[in-house]
Formats: C-alpha cells, structure tokens, sequence
C-alpha cells in the first residue's frame, strides 16, 4: 500500500506540478471566454463616424432612416438579438459573426443630398468627386419610387468592405422602406409589431414518474459540451500516461521499479495519479464553468430574464464524476497498454487511431441518444464496455434511465477496468525490459499470458 | 556459513530459446560472489529471477532461508545493467521515490540521501535535474538508489561499464565497505581482473548453463597446478624428461613449464637440485581467471 502510494505521489505531483499544469487550469476556461468575446470587442471598435450622403427627391426617407440608425433604435436592436442567439446556440459562427455586426453597428452622419434638378449622372459625378476629396464616404441613391417591387438602391462607397456599416444601413433601409410600405396601406408601426409577435411555444416534458418539468433548449449543447471534455482530457491525459511509460522504458528505469514492486502495483499507482490530476483539472474547470453559470442566472433572473437551466442535479454531477472517472481510467489503461509496447512515442502514435474512433462513436452517439434516449440503441450504446462511460452519463442527462441500467454500465466498466488493468500490468511487466524494437500484436498476447 | 540465496536447477525459457538451464548457486552471507560469463549468456536472466522480477519456469529460489516473494525484495538491492533516471526529477526527488519503492520512510530516507551524496562527493547536485548529470554522476546516483533503503542482499549488474577509472576506485571503496558492514554482493561482470580483486566466490556461466563455481581459491588451484615458472642454470636433462616436463616455452630469462599428466612439482624442484641446476626462481603459477575464463568457455563452445 505504501509502495502504490508513492506512485500515486508522484505520478500525481509529476504532472500537478508543473507550469503547463497551472496554465492550462487556468486559461482554458478563460481561452474560452476570450474565444466568445474577442469578436464581440473587435466589432464595438468603431472608426469614424460613417459620412453618408442620401440621395432622394423629398426628405421623408432621410428622417426615417436617421431614425433608425439612432443609437436608441440600435440597443433595441441588439437586446432583441440577444434574446434570439441565447435561444439558437447552434446558429452558425458566420452568421453569429454577421449578426454580431450588425447588432453593434455603426454610428452615422447624415446628410441630404437634393438633387435641385441634376441629372443622376452630374449627381454622381459630383458625390465621386466628394468621396475622392474625403469629405464624404458613401452615398446612397434612392429610386422615385419606393413602392415598386423592384426598387432598386443604389448604394456606392470608399470602403465597400466595411461590412458592419453595410449590413447596418441595408437593414436600415429595409425596415425604412417597409414602414413606408405599409403606411401607404395605413398600417402603423406598432400595428405591425402586433402582428409580427411570435407565439409562445412552451416545451414541457414529462418524466416517468408522470410529472411536468419545464423543458430545456440548452440539453444538447450541454450534452454534447461533457462528451466533448471527455473526449479531449482523454486525449491529453492518456498521452500523457503513454509518455510516462514510454519515458520509463526509454530512460531504462523499468528494471529498478520491477524489482521493488510488482508492475500491477506500480500499473495501478501510475493510473490513479494521473486520474486524480486529470479529475483536479476537470474539477476546477466545471466547478468555474458552475459558478459562471450560477453567476449568469443570477444576472438574467435580476434582468427580468428567465431561462432554465437543464436538469443538472446534484445526483448527476456525481453520476458525471463517477462515469468520467471510469472512463478516463479505463482509456488511461489502454494509453499505458499501447506505451508498454512501443519503443517511443511517435511508434505509439500508430496506435492512436484506435482511440480516437472508439472515442468518436462515443462522442457522436450524442446526437442519437438526445432525440431518443430510451431507444434500443442508446440503450446499447450506453451499457458498451468502453463507449458507456460517454454514453451513460449523456442518458442519465437527458432522460434518467431505469437504475437497473446505470447499475448494469456501472459493472460492466468496472469489470472492463479491471480486464484492462490486468492485461496491461502484464503486458507492462515483460514489455519494459524488452528494449529495442516494437512488439508486434501475437507477442503481446503471449506476454499476458507468460508467467 | 550462513546461506543468503540458494538457487535449485532453475531453468528460463523465452519460447524455443532457453535463458537459463539447470542452473544452481549459493550465496553465502558476508562474502562477494561474482557472476561470470560472456555477454548473452544468461547472467542477466538468472539475476532477473533472482530478484523476483520474472519467476523461473522450473526449479527453485530460496533467499534468507524463504522462497523468494515480493515481501522479499525490500531486502535486496540491485542495479541492473540496463539503467536510468527520471530525467526531470531532481536527483533528490528521485532517490526519496526509489527509497519509497522499497519502504523506507522519507525521513530515513532524507537522513541517508545525505550522507550518501556527500560521500559520492556529489552533494552540490542534490537539486539538479538528472538530465543535467553527466554519465558517471548518474552512475553513482543509481548506485547510491541501490543502497540507501540499507538491504542485506546486494546485486550489481556489471556496476563498472561506462565509469572512468577514478570512479571505478570510488565504488570499488562503496562494495569493499559495505561487505566489511556484513553486506552480501553478487556481482556480474565480464571484467575478470576486477572480479579477480573482489570475489570470494565465482560461478562461471556460459551458453545458458553453469561451466564452473566455487570460491575462487580453490577454483584457481584446481587449474594452477601444472604451470611452473622457473628460472636456473642446468638442469637440462630433468627438463627433458617428459615424464615430469608436458612442455616448455622458453622466454627471455624464465622458463614456462607445463607439467607432465600427474606429475609433482615438488618431484621436478628435487630433482633440478639434486642434478646441479642452480635455481633462483621456482614458482606454481596460478593461471589468472581471464586464462581460465577463455579457456573454459573455448573448451565449452568446443
């Protein structure tokens, strides 16, 4: 026991320790943050206010446009928005981007331009020559008539790549013809947002036990948000644990360990380690991710705002734990089971494809199980040894199945660590001393089973 | 004599190919028992067996009067030839795990890593890296690993490759210490002048099997009896008599002889002396263990 110990010790201090550790804890959620911001701060700079000549025959368009463009009408515009993006966090990053930028938008600086009798083309002339002198930047040519279907605006810049101020005045014009539109029909701006309002689709779903809970928008992103954290700390950490094995037989340490503790002791201690600091890492990131989210509510609730939050329980952050933790051993076992065969880390490499599909059925078994989480498949899926660990924890979130089901993945992933801890450990024991070349898979099967 | 490790027709096989045959040794307590044999020859395999890392597929292993177990190998402590150190860790860091592999308490440990440092005159290097040491430092560092949780039973597997000659001295001092402390030391090596200085007992391997053992004395009597340096004027007609005289190989001023099958040298020293001969030099040379080594395992290679 003391013996395991200390390689749980080390093997836990050897990666907690060290700079990379600290920094990833700490940037990672804050690289995400920075991810979701950084296009957010980058459109809120604003050059120049934008010198927009409009061109039309009576200055009706003008007050309507300059309305819309207000700062006011603006914040209307970006808290409607942000409403919406909060509902569809799957919308696409591009037009996330667009709308983004189109939400901040600009700020203007109109003018009317009357055309006291000139000809289009004097006018443009005249305007060409004014944005070429700088004293303007764009102008925008209004056609007679705006009722016509095809009414065509005319819309000519120094920069025509400054999208945000584009889509800004493009939406502007839009809803300012709308509303001239419809006020030839007698129909007044609040009439239409009458009629525009959106029905309440009110989801509630029912449990097995017959009771109503609100439902939830956000089940999937989260859903798939955990599959996807397995997926990369496993990743890491099992490189991690294939380069401690590798590094053990390649700096021809192995010998001095072996004849001081059995390999399953020190197999089993170097596991546990590396779980721990894997669980640390993870531990400080959710509970961060937890109180960001609890932060939120708070913030939305005191807004007026009230979005609910998916079943996270108490009972299923444990559940999550425990299944995390499973499966992060198991794969571990199976990263160490690889390194105890290969002479470096590149060799092992080769290996890792196996990982990373069995990892992807997992992860993409997701979207499956999300629509019909009692379905034959998901039940499968989630009592497969190594896929459950992904898959279990996703249908207890989404639909807590039967406990005989969670009990059942329970063993069969214990069951499924134990076999893997044993195969490696022996194929660990004879596989370190054998120094120079990669085994080849008929020797390792003889490995396991020499005495 | 007290026994510390007996081992009983122990055989290894790796698929067709077998390690170790039919071998057996004893290890008496206090004494360094050398481990002789030509590169390949299973030294490494029946060392492996010995301290518990791989288990024989035939015969026996008794340490300390038990048969040898896990709980065992605290008692041992044993450098292999294959060997290394974490290179990240300090080499304090390091020797505290190794001391903690073999259930020593770190106070204990700290206490000893001390001492040891000092006296391998490396105690500036106690917080460096051991990527940073150079390769008879880490020799050292690994030594030092071998012997600090203080075990009875001492193995090292050729403990001199890649040590420079004043290093050699430092741990040549380190073995003839701990064996006055009552240490037993096995060590393998293929180095006979060194296991020439050191042993007590030998057992000399080769092609998998035992070719000799025994202490060295009485090993190096048994084949020094037939080869006598001598060194006289006269006497020609007794070393012509080739019931006493196998051959004689004359060198610049001493003369090499091999004795006639069950022959006496006491019979030829009479002899010389009573036809004249006026002798200055008669000595039994005892051939050197690199004489035996070759020749034996020429003999066993046929």
């Amino acid at each position: 026991m003391g013996k395991f110990l200390a390689v749980v010790k080390r093997e836990y201090f050897k990666i907690v320790w060290t700079k990379l550790f600290i920094i990833t804890t700490l940037l990672a959620p804050l690289g995400m943050v920075a991810v979701s911001l950084i296009p957010l701060l980058m459109f809120s700079i604003k050059g120049n206010a934008v010198r927009l000549a409009i061109v039309e025959k009576d200055g009706r368009f003008l007050q309507r446009l300059t309305e819309n463009l207000s700062t006011e009408k603006q914040i209307e515009k970006i808290q409607k928005a942000s409403e919406d993006s909060l509902k569809d966090l799957n919308k696409s990053q591009e037009s996330q981007l667009k709308q983004t930028a189109g939400q901040i938008g600009g700020n203007f600086a109109l003018e009317e331009y009357k055309t006291d009798g000139k000809t289009l083309e004097q006018v443009k002339s005249e305007l060409n020559q004014r944005i070429v002198d700088e004293q303007l930047d764009a102008y925008l040519i209004t056609p007679d008539n705006v009722d016509k279907a095809d009414a065509k605006f005319e819309f000519y810049a120094r920069n025509s790549s400054d999208f945000v101020s584009k889509s800004v005045i493009e939406d502007s014009v839009n809803d300012s013809v709308r509303l001239e539109r419809l006020s030839k029909v007698n129909i007044s701006e609040e009439k239409l947002k009458e009629i525009n309002k959106k029905i309440v689709f009110d989801v509630k779903s029912v449990d097995k036990t017959g009771s109503v809970k609100k439902g939830n928008d956000l089940g999937f992103p989260i859903a798939f948000g955990l599959a996807f954290l397995f997926y990369i700390t496993i990743n890491i950490y099992g490189s991690m644990v294939m380069g401690a094995v590798v590094e053990e037989k390649e700096t021809k340490i192995a010998e001095i360990l072996f004849s001081s503790a059995k390999p399953f002791q020190l197999m089993l201690g170097k596991l546990t380690g590396v779980c721990l600091a894997g669980l640390t890492q993870v531990g400080i990131w959710i509970s961060t991710a937890l109180a960001l989210l609890a932060y939120l509510l708070v913030v939305l609730k005191s807004n007026g705002n009230l979005i609910e939050i998916p079943n996270i329980t108490p009972s299923f952050i444990l559940y999550f734990f425990f299944f995390f933790l499973m499966g992060f051993f198991l794969f571990s076992t199976i990263f160490a089971l690889i390194g105890s065969m290969v002479t470096t880390t590149q060799e092992g490499g080769q290996f890792m494809i196996f990982i990373i599909v069995i990892l992807m059925v997992g992860l993409y078994s997701v979207f499956p199980i999300v629509r019909d989480p009692n379905s034959t498949f998901s039940v499968i899926v989630s009592l497969l040894p190594f896929i459950s660990p992904i898959t279990m924890p996703i249908r207890i979130f989404t639909e807590t199945p039967p406990f005989w089901q969670i009990g059942l993945a329970i063993i069969v992933n214990l069951a499924t660590i134990t076999a893997m801890v044993w195969v490696t450990s022996r194929v660990y024991r004879v596989g370190m001393l054998m120094y120079g070349k990669k085994a080849t898979i008929p020797e390792v099967w003889k490995w396991i089973w020499q005495a | 004599m007290e026994t510390t490790l007996k081992v009983e027709n122990v055989t290894k096989r790796y698929g067709d190919f077998t390690a170790v045959d039919d071998i057996s040794l004893e290890v008496k307590a206090g004494r360094i028992f050398g481990f002789l044999g030509p590169n390949g020859a299973g030294k490494t395999t029946t060392i492996r067996m010995i301290v518990g890392i791989t288990l024989p597929d035939e015969g026996q292993i008794e340490l300390f009067g038990q048969k040898m177990n896990s709980t065992l190998q605290d008692r041992i402590g044993y450098l292999p030839e294959e060997r290394g150190l974490y290179k990240k860790m300090t080499v304090k860091e390091q020797l505290r795990y190794f001391a903690a592999l073999k259930g020593l308490s770190q106070k204990d440990a700290d206490k000893r890593i001390d001492s040891w440092l000092e006296r391998m005159k490396l105690g500036e290097w106690k917080l460096k890296k051991a990527s940073d040491l150079s390769k008879g430092m880490s020799q050292k560092i690994q030594f030092i690993a071998t012997v600090l949780h203080d075990p009875e039973l001492i193995i090292l597997d050729e403990p001199f490759s890649g040590l420079d000659p004043v290093n050699v001295e430092v741990l040549l001092e380190s073995i003839a210490e701990l064996k006055a402390n009552g240490k037993t030391i096995i060590f393998s090596t293929h180095l006979m002048e060194t296991a020439e200085r050191l042993c007590d007992d030998i057992i000399l391997i080769n092609k998998s099997r035992k070719v000799i053992g025994g202490t060295l004395r009485e090993i190096k009597q048994s084949f020094g009896k037939n080869l006598i340096a001598l060194r006289c004027v006269g006497g020609e007609k007794v070393l012509n008599d080739n019931s006493l005289v196998a051959n004689i190989i004359k060198h610049s001023d001493e003369i090499e002889i091999t004795l006639a099958e069950n022959a006496d040298s006491q019979l030829l020293l009479r002899n010389l002396i009573e036809n004249g001969a006026i002798i200055t030099k008669f000595e039994q040379v005892e051939p050197s263990l690199n004489d035996i080594f070759i020749d034996k395992i020429m003999e066993n290679n046929g």
